[in-house]
Protein backbone atom coordinates (compact mmCIF):
# COMPACT_ATOMS: atom_id res chain seq x y z
CA UNK A 1 0.00 0.00 0.00
CA UNK A 2 1.56 3.67 -0.77
CA UNK A 3 0.80 6.39 1.81
CA UNK A 4 1.69 9.34 -1.26
CA UNK A 5 0.15 9.74 -4.60
CA UNK A 6 1.92 12.23 -7.32
CA UNK A 7 -0.88 14.41 -6.18
CA UNK A 8 -0.92 14.74 -2.54
CA UNK A 9 -0.42 17.98 -1.01
CA UNK A 10 3.67 19.26 -0.57
CA UNK A 11 4.54 22.33 1.16
CA UNK A 12 6.18 24.72 -1.85
CA UNK A 13 5.47 28.88 -1.65
CA UNK A 14 2.18 29.21 -4.20
CA UNK A 15 3.24 31.84 -6.49
CA UNK A 16 4.91 29.75 -8.84
CA UNK A 17 4.89 26.40 -10.45
CA UNK A 18 7.86 24.88 -8.07
CA UNK A 19 9.56 23.41 -10.98
CA UNK A 20 9.91 27.00 -12.47
CA UNK A 21 10.58 28.54 -9.63
CA UNK A 22 14.22 25.75 -9.30
CA UNK A 23 14.64 26.17 -12.98
CA UNK A 24 14.77 30.20 -12.32
CA UNK A 25 17.06 29.47 -9.20
CA UNK A 26 19.61 27.46 -10.24
CA UNK A 27 19.98 29.62 -13.41
CA UNK A 28 20.64 32.62 -11.75
CA UNK A 29 22.79 30.30 -9.07
CA UNK A 30 24.99 28.91 -11.84
CA UNK A 31 26.00 32.30 -13.29
CA UNK A 32 26.14 34.33 -10.24
CA UNK A 33 27.97 31.76 -7.70
CA UNK A 34 31.08 33.19 -8.87
CA UNK A 35 30.43 36.55 -9.19
CA UNK A 36 29.40 36.49 -5.65
CA UNK A 37 31.73 34.77 -4.11
CA UNK A 38 34.41 36.37 -5.30
CA UNK A 39 32.39 40.06 -4.15
CA UNK A 40 32.62 38.44 -0.31
CA UNK A 41 35.88 37.36 -0.89
CA UNK A 42 37.40 41.08 -2.01
CA UNK A 43 35.56 42.23 0.91
CA UNK A 44 36.04 39.72 3.69
CA UNK A 45 39.41 38.22 2.60
CA UNK A 46 38.10 34.98 4.47
CA UNK A 47 36.84 32.05 3.51
CA UNK A 48 34.73 30.91 6.35
CA UNK A 49 32.90 34.78 6.34
CA UNK A 50 32.76 34.59 2.43
CA UNK A 51 30.94 31.16 2.32
CA UNK A 52 28.02 32.61 5.06
CA UNK A 53 27.59 35.67 2.43
CA UNK A 54 27.20 33.37 -0.02
CA UNK A 55 25.35 31.14 1.31
CA UNK A 56 22.81 33.89 2.76
CA UNK A 57 22.75 35.87 -0.15
CA UNK A 58 21.33 33.09 -2.57
CA UNK A 59 19.11 31.72 0.73
CA UNK A 60 17.44 35.39 0.45
CA UNK A 61 17.15 35.01 -3.74
CA UNK A 62 15.11 31.81 -3.72
CA UNK A 63 12.79 33.51 -0.64
CA UNK A 64 12.15 36.35 -2.36
CA UNK A 65 12.81 34.72 -5.96
CA UNK A 66 10.21 36.71 -7.63
CA UNK A 67 11.99 40.36 -6.27
CA UNK A 68 14.98 38.99 -8.88
CA UNK A 69 15.16 41.12 -11.73
CA UNK A 70 16.10 38.97 -14.96
CA UNK A 71 19.23 38.90 -16.69
CA UNK A 72 21.84 40.58 -15.83
CA UNK A 73 19.32 42.72 -13.22
CA UNK A 74 20.13 39.60 -11.29
CA UNK A 75 23.06 40.16 -10.19
CA UNK A 76 22.95 43.70 -9.13
CA UNK A 77 20.11 42.83 -6.76
CA UNK A 78 22.53 40.45 -5.85
CA UNK A 79 25.24 42.65 -4.97
CA UNK A 80 22.73 44.72 -2.79
CA UNK A 81 22.00 41.75 -0.71
CA UNK A 82 25.53 40.53 -0.88
CA UNK A 83 26.31 44.07 0.76
CA UNK A 84 23.69 43.91 3.26
CA UNK A 85 24.48 40.23 4.66
CA UNK A 86 28.08 41.29 5.08
CA UNK A 87 26.89 44.72 7.28
CA UNK A 88 24.85 42.22 9.07
CA UNK A 89 27.86 39.99 9.38
CA UNK A 90 30.39 42.44 10.39
CA UNK A 91 27.70 43.58 13.24
CA UNK A 92 28.50 40.60 14.85
CA UNK A 93 26.17 38.21 13.77
CA UNK A 94 29.13 36.08 12.60
CA UNK A 95 27.81 32.71 12.54
CA UNK A 96 28.92 29.75 10.94
CA UNK A 97 25.51 28.62 9.05
CA UNK A 98 24.67 25.11 8.17
CA UNK A 99 24.16 26.07 4.93
CA UNK A 100 27.57 27.06 3.57
CA UNK A 101 29.68 24.11 5.33
CA UNK A 102 30.46 22.49 1.97
CA UNK A 103 31.75 25.71 0.64
CA UNK A 104 33.56 26.65 3.76
CA UNK A 105 35.19 23.13 3.57
CA UNK A 106 35.96 24.19 -0.21
CA UNK A 107 37.60 27.21 0.66
CA UNK A 108 39.34 26.06 3.55
CA UNK A 109 41.38 24.12 1.08
CA UNK A 110 41.39 26.40 -1.30
CA UNK A 111 41.61 29.57 -0.85
CA UNK A 112 44.50 31.11 0.68
CA UNK A 113 44.02 34.44 2.48
CA UNK A 114 45.91 37.58 0.90
CA UNK A 115 49.01 39.19 2.35
CA UNK A 116 49.86 42.71 0.82
CA UNK A 117 53.24 43.48 0.62
CA UNK A 118 55.36 45.94 -0.76
CA UNK A 119 53.53 48.95 -2.01
CA UNK A 120 50.54 47.15 -1.23
CA UNK A 121 50.44 47.22 2.25
CA UNK A 122 50.17 51.17 2.33
CA UNK A 123 47.27 51.32 -0.25
CA UNK A 124 45.26 48.83 1.36
CA UNK A 125 46.02 50.83 4.63
CA UNK A 126 44.67 54.20 3.56
CA UNK A 127 41.86 52.45 2.05
CA UNK A 128 40.98 50.38 4.78
CA UNK A 129 40.78 54.41 6.54
CA UNK A 130 37.94 55.13 4.99
CA UNK A 131 34.32 54.62 5.96
CA UNK A 132 32.71 51.44 4.81
CA UNK A 133 30.32 53.59 2.59
CA UNK A 134 33.23 54.89 0.94
CA UNK A 135 35.13 51.58 0.36
CA UNK A 136 32.12 50.14 -0.77
CA UNK A 137 31.56 52.85 -3.74
CA UNK A 138 34.93 52.33 -4.73
CA UNK A 139 35.57 48.86 -4.31
CA UNK A 140 31.99 48.43 -6.60
CA UNK A 141 33.26 50.70 -9.54
CA UNK A 142 37.47 49.06 -8.98
CA UNK A 143 36.38 45.25 -8.11
CA UNK A 144 33.16 44.80 -9.53
CA UNK A 145 33.44 47.55 -12.83
CA UNK A 146 30.24 48.76 -12.50
CA UNK A 147 29.31 51.63 -13.85
CA UNK A 148 27.14 54.79 -11.82
CA UNK A 149 23.99 53.22 -12.57
CA UNK A 150 24.46 50.02 -12.03
CA UNK A 151 25.92 50.77 -8.36
CA UNK A 152 23.13 53.15 -8.25
CA UNK A 153 20.78 49.80 -8.42
CA UNK A 154 23.27 48.12 -5.91
CA UNK A 155 22.63 50.72 -3.54
CA UNK A 156 19.03 51.99 -3.84
CA UNK A 157 19.82 55.06 -4.71
CA UNK A 158 19.60 57.58 -7.75
CA UNK A 159 22.60 57.96 -10.56
CA UNK A 160 23.24 61.51 -9.37
CA UNK A 161 23.88 60.55 -5.59
CA UNK A 162 26.51 58.36 -6.88
CA UNK A 163 28.31 60.21 -8.69
CA UNK A 164 28.92 62.81 -5.64
CA UNK A 165 29.36 60.40 -3.40
CA UNK A 166 32.15 58.86 -5.57
CA UNK A 167 34.18 62.04 -6.18
CA UNK A 168 34.06 62.39 -2.64
CA UNK A 169 35.01 58.64 -2.01
CA UNK A 170 37.98 59.14 -4.71
CA UNK A 171 38.87 62.25 -3.17
CA UNK A 172 39.08 61.49 0.62
CA UNK A 173 41.13 58.08 -0.73
CA UNK A 174 43.55 60.41 -2.47
CA UNK A 175 43.81 62.77 0.98
CA UNK A 176 44.13 59.24 3.04
CA UNK A 177 47.21 58.21 0.63
CA UNK A 178 48.62 61.29 0.54
CA UNK A 179 48.70 61.29 4.47
CA UNK A 180 50.29 57.33 4.27
CA UNK A 181 53.34 58.94 2.40
CA UNK A 182 54.13 61.04 5.74
CA UNK A 183 53.31 58.22 8.08
CA UNK A 184 54.86 54.80 9.23
CA UNK A 185 53.55 52.17 7.43
CA UNK A 186 51.17 49.81 9.39
CA UNK A 187 51.25 46.49 9.91
CA UNK A 188 47.98 45.35 7.69
CA UNK A 189 45.95 42.42 8.46
CA UNK A 190 43.73 41.67 5.53
CA UNK A 191 41.77 44.09 3.82
CA UNK A 192 37.81 43.69 4.35
CA UNK A 193 35.16 45.87 3.60
CA UNK A 194 33.59 45.89 7.30
CA UNK A 195 35.48 45.86 10.72
CA UNK A 196 37.25 42.77 10.45
CA UNK A 197 41.02 43.42 10.85
CA UNK B 1 47.51 55.36 -12.33
CA UNK B 2 44.11 57.05 -10.36
CA UNK B 3 43.09 55.96 -7.86
CA UNK B 4 40.29 53.65 -9.26
CA UNK B 5 43.22 51.42 -10.34
CA UNK B 6 44.98 51.72 -7.14
CA UNK B 7 41.83 50.15 -5.53
CA UNK B 8 41.86 47.95 -8.31
CA UNK B 9 45.12 46.40 -7.05
CA UNK B 10 43.56 45.90 -3.77
CA UNK B 11 41.33 43.25 -5.14
CA UNK B 12 42.71 39.93 -3.59
CA UNK B 13 40.79 37.73 -6.27
CA UNK B 14 39.21 37.85 -9.77
CA UNK B 15 35.56 36.48 -10.14
CA UNK B 16 36.90 33.74 -11.95
CA UNK B 17 39.42 32.59 -9.76
CA UNK B 18 36.56 32.73 -7.20
CA UNK B 19 34.52 30.42 -8.81
CA UNK B 20 37.33 27.95 -9.33
CA UNK B 21 37.65 27.98 -5.77
CA UNK B 22 34.74 25.63 -4.85
CA UNK B 23 33.71 22.24 -6.08
CA UNK B 24 30.97 21.48 -8.17
CA UNK B 25 29.40 18.83 -5.58
CA UNK B 26 30.01 21.92 -3.35
CA UNK B 27 27.71 23.98 -5.23
CA UNK B 28 25.55 21.77 -5.85
CA UNK B 29 24.91 21.22 -1.85
CA UNK B 30 24.34 24.53 -1.74
CA UNK B 31 21.81 24.94 -3.72
CA UNK B 32 20.51 21.33 -2.01
CA UNK B 33 20.37 23.30 1.35
CA UNK B 34 18.89 26.63 0.34
CA UNK B 35 15.91 24.65 -1.22
CA UNK B 36 15.29 22.21 1.68
CA UNK B 37 14.87 25.42 4.33
CA UNK B 38 12.62 26.99 1.46
CA UNK B 39 10.19 24.22 1.63
CA UNK B 40 9.83 24.81 5.08
CA UNK B 41 8.34 27.74 5.00
CA UNK B 42 4.90 27.67 5.39
CA UNK B 43 2.17 28.36 2.68
CA UNK B 44 -1.30 29.21 3.00
CA UNK B 45 -2.80 27.02 0.11
CA UNK B 46 -0.81 24.26 -1.34
CA UNK B 47 -1.01 23.07 -4.94
CA UNK B 48 -0.07 19.77 -6.19
CA UNK B 49 2.97 20.21 -7.39
CA UNK B 50 4.74 18.00 -10.24
CA UNK B 51 7.50 16.03 -8.72
CA UNK B 52 10.68 17.50 -9.90
CA UNK B 53 13.65 15.00 -11.67
CA UNK B 54 16.42 18.23 -11.67
CA UNK B 55 19.14 16.46 -10.15
CA UNK B 56 20.30 19.03 -7.49
CA UNK B 57 16.74 19.41 -6.03
CA UNK B 58 15.45 15.49 -5.87
CA UNK B 59 16.63 13.51 -2.39
CA UNK B 60 17.09 16.48 -0.17
CA UNK B 61 13.77 18.16 -0.13
CA UNK B 62 11.74 15.05 0.48
CA UNK B 63 11.62 14.57 3.91
CA UNK B 64 10.74 18.21 4.30
CA UNK B 65 8.28 18.57 1.65
CA UNK B 66 6.68 14.98 2.18
CA UNK B 67 6.37 16.30 5.59
CA UNK B 68 2.79 17.45 4.77
CA UNK B 69 2.36 14.91 2.15
CA UNK B 70 2.56 11.75 3.99
CA UNK B 71 0.77 13.13 6.87
CA UNK B 72 -2.32 14.02 5.24
CA UNK B 73 -2.49 11.45 2.71
CA UNK B 74 -2.85 8.77 5.90
CA UNK B 75 -5.09 10.77 7.99
CA UNK B 76 -7.71 11.14 5.17
CA UNK B 77 -10.46 8.49 5.46
CA UNK B 78 -11.61 8.87 2.25
CA UNK B 79 -10.03 11.63 -0.65
CA UNK B 80 -11.84 15.13 0.02
CA UNK B 81 -12.28 14.51 3.56
CA UNK B 82 -11.02 17.40 5.58
CA UNK B 83 -9.02 16.04 8.10
CA UNK B 84 -5.83 18.11 9.37
CA UNK B 85 -3.01 16.78 10.83
CA UNK B 86 -2.86 18.29 14.46
CA UNK B 87 0.16 19.14 15.82
CA UNK B 88 1.09 17.34 19.08
CA UNK B 89 3.05 19.46 21.13
CA UNK B 90 5.19 22.78 20.52
CA UNK B 91 6.70 21.65 17.39
CA UNK B 92 9.42 25.17 17.17
CA UNK B 93 12.95 23.13 16.47
CA UNK B 94 11.81 22.09 13.24
CA UNK B 95 14.08 18.74 12.95
CA UNK B 96 11.20 16.48 12.87
CA UNK B 97 7.52 16.40 12.49
CA UNK B 98 5.21 14.86 15.19
CA UNK B 99 1.64 14.53 13.96
CA UNK B 100 -0.68 12.72 16.13
CA UNK B 101 -3.67 10.59 14.46
CA UNK B 102 -5.63 8.67 16.80
CA UNK B 103 -3.42 5.93 18.44
CA UNK B 104 -0.38 6.77 16.17
CA UNK B 105 2.56 9.86 15.65
CA UNK B 106 3.77 10.15 12.60
CA UNK B 107 7.50 11.11 12.16
CA UNK B 108 8.99 12.58 9.73
CA UNK B 109 12.20 14.34 9.09
CA UNK B 110 11.93 17.68 8.20
CA UNK B 111 15.32 18.94 8.05
CA UNK B 112 17.89 16.27 7.66
CA UNK B 113 21.18 18.67 8.13
CA UNK B 114 19.60 19.36 12.03
CA UNK B 115 21.71 18.43 14.34
CA UNK B 116 21.81 15.12 15.73
CA UNK B 117 21.08 15.95 19.23
CA UNK B 118 18.14 17.94 18.22
CA UNK B 119 16.65 14.92 17.02
CA UNK B 120 17.14 13.19 19.95
CA UNK B 121 15.83 15.87 22.40
CA UNK B 122 12.67 15.98 20.52
CA UNK B 123 12.01 12.20 20.00
CA UNK B 124 12.36 12.47 24.33
CA UNK B 125 10.36 15.46 24.31
CA UNK B 126 7.43 12.85 22.94
CA UNK B 127 7.88 10.24 25.21
CA UNK B 128 9.55 7.81 22.49
CA UNK B 129 12.70 6.24 23.61
CA UNK B 130 14.53 5.86 19.90
CA UNK B 131 17.87 6.10 19.57
CA UNK B 132 18.87 7.85 16.38
CA UNK B 133 21.63 8.15 14.65
CA UNK B 134 22.52 9.98 11.30
CA UNK B 135 25.13 8.82 8.59
CA UNK B 136 26.37 10.21 5.44
CA UNK B 137 24.04 8.42 2.10
CA UNK B 138 24.55 9.36 -1.13
CA UNK B 139 22.48 12.42 -2.21
CA UNK B 140 18.84 10.78 -3.23
CA UNK B 141 18.13 9.10 -0.02
CA UNK B 142 19.05 12.03 2.48
CA UNK B 143 16.69 12.05 5.16
CA UNK B 144 15.26 8.72 4.01
CA UNK B 145 15.32 5.79 6.75
CA UNK B 146 18.49 3.75 6.34
CA UNK B 147 18.03 0.93 8.92
CA UNK B 148 15.13 0.26 11.63
CA UNK B 149 15.33 -1.86 14.71
CA UNK B 150 15.21 -2.35 17.97
CA UNK B 151 13.40 -3.69 20.86
CA UNK B 152 9.35 -4.36 20.84
CA UNK B 153 9.23 -2.01 17.68
CA UNK B 154 6.55 -5.00 15.76
CA UNK B 155 3.83 -2.17 15.86
CA UNK B 156 6.49 0.68 14.34
CA UNK B 157 5.35 0.91 10.77
CA UNK B 158 8.48 2.86 8.23
CA UNK B 159 6.13 5.09 5.91
CA UNK B 160 7.15 5.50 2.30
CA UNK B 161 6.47 7.51 -0.07
CA UNK B 162 6.68 6.06 -3.49
CA UNK B 163 8.94 7.47 -6.31
CA UNK B 164 10.83 9.53 -4.00
CA UNK B 165 13.96 7.35 -3.91
CA UNK B 166 14.50 4.47 -5.52
CA UNK B 167 16.36 1.82 -3.35
CA UNK B 168 18.76 -0.54 -4.36
CA UNK B 169 16.31 -3.53 -4.54
CA UNK B 170 14.99 -1.95 -7.30
CA UNK B 171 12.23 -0.56 -5.52
CA UNK B 172 10.69 2.79 -5.61
CA UNK B 173 9.22 2.39 -1.91
CA UNK B 174 11.13 5.70 -0.56
CA UNK B 175 11.04 4.99 3.56
CA UNK B 176 10.67 8.82 4.56
CA UNK B 177 9.08 8.34 8.13
CA UNK B 178 7.92 6.20 10.87
CA UNK B 179 4.28 5.97 12.36
CA UNK B 180 4.67 5.01 15.89
CA UNK B 181 2.17 3.83 18.09
CA UNK B 182 1.32 6.51 20.97
CA UNK B 183 1.97 4.11 23.56
CA UNK B 184 5.12 2.61 22.12
CA UNK B 185 7.57 1.91 25.20
CA UNK B 186 10.10 0.14 24.09
CA UNK B 187 13.13 1.11 22.57
CA UNK B 188 13.56 1.66 18.75
CA UNK B 189 17.41 2.46 16.70
CA UNK B 190 17.28 4.59 13.95
CA UNK B 191 19.11 5.70 11.57
CA UNK B 192 18.51 8.25 8.99
CA UNK B 193 20.68 9.66 5.85
CA UNK B 194 22.51 12.61 5.95
CA UNK B 195 24.56 14.59 3.40
CA UNK B 196 27.92 13.42 3.51
CA UNK B 197 30.59 15.79 3.76
CA UNK B 198 33.64 16.04 1.10
CA UNK B 199 35.55 12.86 0.95
CA UNK B 200 33.40 11.31 3.25
CA UNK B 201 32.96 7.85 1.73
CA UNK B 202 29.06 7.20 1.95
CA UNK B 203 27.48 4.77 4.11
CA UNK B 204 24.58 3.95 2.43
CA UNK B 205 23.77 4.33 -1.45
CA UNK B 206 21.36 3.89 -4.18
CA UNK B 207 22.58 2.98 -7.65
CA UNK B 208 24.85 6.11 -9.08
CA UNK B 209 22.28 5.93 -12.30
CA UNK B 210 19.25 6.51 -9.79
CA UNK B 211 17.06 9.79 -10.05
CA UNK B 212 19.33 12.38 -7.62
CA UNK B 213 22.67 10.52 -7.97
CA UNK B 214 25.65 11.84 -9.68
CA UNK B 215 24.87 9.79 -12.91
CA UNK B 216 21.53 9.84 -13.51
CA UNK B 217 20.80 9.95 -16.88
CA UNK B 218 23.48 8.67 -18.33
CA UNK B 219 23.87 5.11 -20.33
CA UNK B 220 27.25 3.34 -19.02
CA UNK B 221 26.10 -0.27 -18.09
CA UNK B 222 27.63 -2.45 -21.03
CA UNK B 223 29.86 0.47 -22.32
CA UNK B 224 33.92 0.03 -21.98
CA UNK B 225 35.89 1.47 -18.68
CA UNK B 226 37.83 3.82 -20.86
CA UNK B 227 34.46 5.72 -22.42
CA UNK B 228 32.88 5.64 -19.12
CA UNK B 229 35.31 7.48 -17.35
CA UNK B 230 35.36 9.86 -19.83
CA UNK B 231 31.27 10.23 -19.42
CA UNK B 232 32.09 10.57 -15.75
CA UNK B 233 34.92 13.34 -16.37
CA UNK B 234 32.16 15.92 -18.01
CA UNK B 235 29.87 15.42 -15.06
CA UNK B 236 33.12 16.15 -12.61
CA UNK B 237 32.85 12.77 -11.33
CA UNK B 238 35.67 10.21 -10.71
CA UNK B 239 35.90 6.34 -10.07
CA UNK B 240 37.29 6.15 -6.76
CA UNK B 241 37.40 2.37 -6.76
CA UNK B 242 36.85 -0.43 -9.26
CA UNK B 243 35.17 -3.66 -8.00
CA UNK B 244 36.22 -6.98 -9.89
CA UNK B 245 35.79 -10.20 -9.94
CA UNK B 246 38.27 -12.59 -9.39
CA UNK B 247 38.65 -15.90 -11.11
CA UNK B 248 37.64 -17.82 -8.23
CA UNK B 249 34.64 -15.78 -8.35
CA UNK B 250 35.54 -13.47 -5.00
CA UNK B 251 34.82 -10.02 -5.16
CA UNK B 252 37.41 -7.71 -4.81
CA UNK B 253 38.09 -3.69 -4.64
CA UNK B 254 40.74 -2.63 -7.01
CA UNK B 255 42.42 1.19 -7.96
CA UNK B 256 41.58 2.59 -11.45
CA UNK B 257 45.48 1.51 -12.16
CA UNK B 258 44.24 -2.47 -12.32
CA UNK B 259 41.70 -1.95 -14.51
CA UNK B 260 41.71 -1.99 -18.37
CA UNK B 261 40.60 0.83 -20.28
CA UNK B 262 38.65 -2.02 -22.75
CA UNK B 263 36.66 -3.62 -19.61
CA UNK B 264 33.35 -3.19 -19.36
CA UNK B 265 30.91 -1.92 -16.91
CA UNK B 266 28.43 -3.38 -14.76
CA UNK B 267 27.20 -1.17 -12.53
CA UNK B 268 28.03 2.35 -10.78
CA UNK B 269 27.27 3.03 -7.08
CA UNK B 270 27.84 6.46 -5.87
CA UNK B 271 31.77 6.68 -3.49
CA UNK B 272 31.63 9.42 -1.73
CA UNK B 273 30.79 13.11 -3.04
CA UNK B 274 31.85 13.76 -6.64
CA UNK B 275 33.31 9.67 -6.49
CA UNK B 276 31.89 6.66 -7.67
CA UNK B 277 32.93 2.44 -7.63
CA UNK B 278 32.39 1.05 -10.84
CA UNK B 279 31.83 -2.81 -11.64
CA UNK B 280 33.18 -3.82 -14.05
CA UNK B 281 34.72 -7.08 -16.06
CA UNK B 282 36.38 -8.92 -18.99
CA UNK B 283 33.47 -9.27 -20.62
CA UNK B 284 30.89 -7.25 -21.69
CA UNK B 285 28.37 -8.62 -19.76
CA UNK B 286 29.26 -10.21 -16.17
CA UNK B 287 29.81 -13.72 -15.75
CA UNK B 288 27.07 -15.87 -14.76
CA UNK B 289 27.70 -16.73 -10.26
CA UNK B 290 29.84 -20.15 -10.40
CA UNK B 291 29.00 -20.97 -6.65
CA UNK B 292 25.74 -22.33 -6.20
CA UNK B 293 24.76 -24.86 -9.36
CA UNK B 294 20.88 -23.86 -9.31
CA UNK B 295 21.89 -19.79 -9.96
CA UNK B 296 20.61 -18.47 -12.78
CA UNK B 297 22.28 -16.71 -15.59
CA UNK B 298 22.05 -13.16 -15.20
CA UNK B 299 19.20 -12.14 -18.17
CA UNK B 300 19.72 -8.71 -19.66
CA UNK B 301 18.12 -6.87 -17.06
CA UNK B 302 19.98 -8.30 -14.15
CA UNK B 303 22.59 -6.31 -13.85
CA UNK B 304 24.76 -7.15 -10.56
CA UNK B 305 23.26 -5.53 -7.31
CA UNK B 306 24.27 -2.37 -6.21
CA UNK B 307 26.74 -3.26 -3.91
CA UNK B 308 26.48 -1.44 -0.72
CA UNK B 309 22.81 -0.75 -1.37
CA UNK B 310 21.23 0.23 1.44
CA UNK B 311 23.50 -1.82 3.30
CA UNK B 312 23.68 0.30 6.35
CA UNK B 313 24.94 -1.01 9.89
CA UNK B 314 22.94 -0.48 12.64
CA UNK B 315 25.58 0.21 14.82
CA UNK B 316 28.41 2.33 13.38
CA UNK B 317 29.63 5.43 14.53
CA UNK B 318 26.88 8.31 13.88
CA UNK B 319 27.63 11.66 14.06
Amino acid sequence: MWLVSKGATLRYPPAADPDERRRRFEAIYTVNCGPILGYALRRTGNGDDAADVVAQTFLTAWRRLDDVPADEGARLWLYGVARRVLANHHRGQRRKSELAERLRLDLAVTYQEPEYTGQLVGLAAAFQSLTGADRELLALVAWEGLDHAEIASVLGCSRNAVRIRLHRARSRFAAALSRQHDQPRPALAPIANGDTQ
Amino acid sequence: MNDIDRVARLAVISDADAAGLISQSARADLADRITVLAAERPVPAAKSPRRSRRRWLIGTPLAAGLAAAVLVVTALGSPGDKVGPVPVGPVKAKALTFTRHGHYINVIVRNPLADPRKYRAEFKAHGLNVALKLLPVSPSIVGTVVYFGGAGTDAIKVITARGRCFTGGGGSACPVGLRVPVNFRGQADLVFGRAARPGEKYESTVSATAPGEVLHGLRIVGKRVSAVLKMLARRHVSAAKFHITTARGIGKLVSGSAVPGSWFVYSADPWAPGQVMLSVGRTRRPAPVPAPSSAPVPSRSSQPAPVPSRTSQPGPAGT
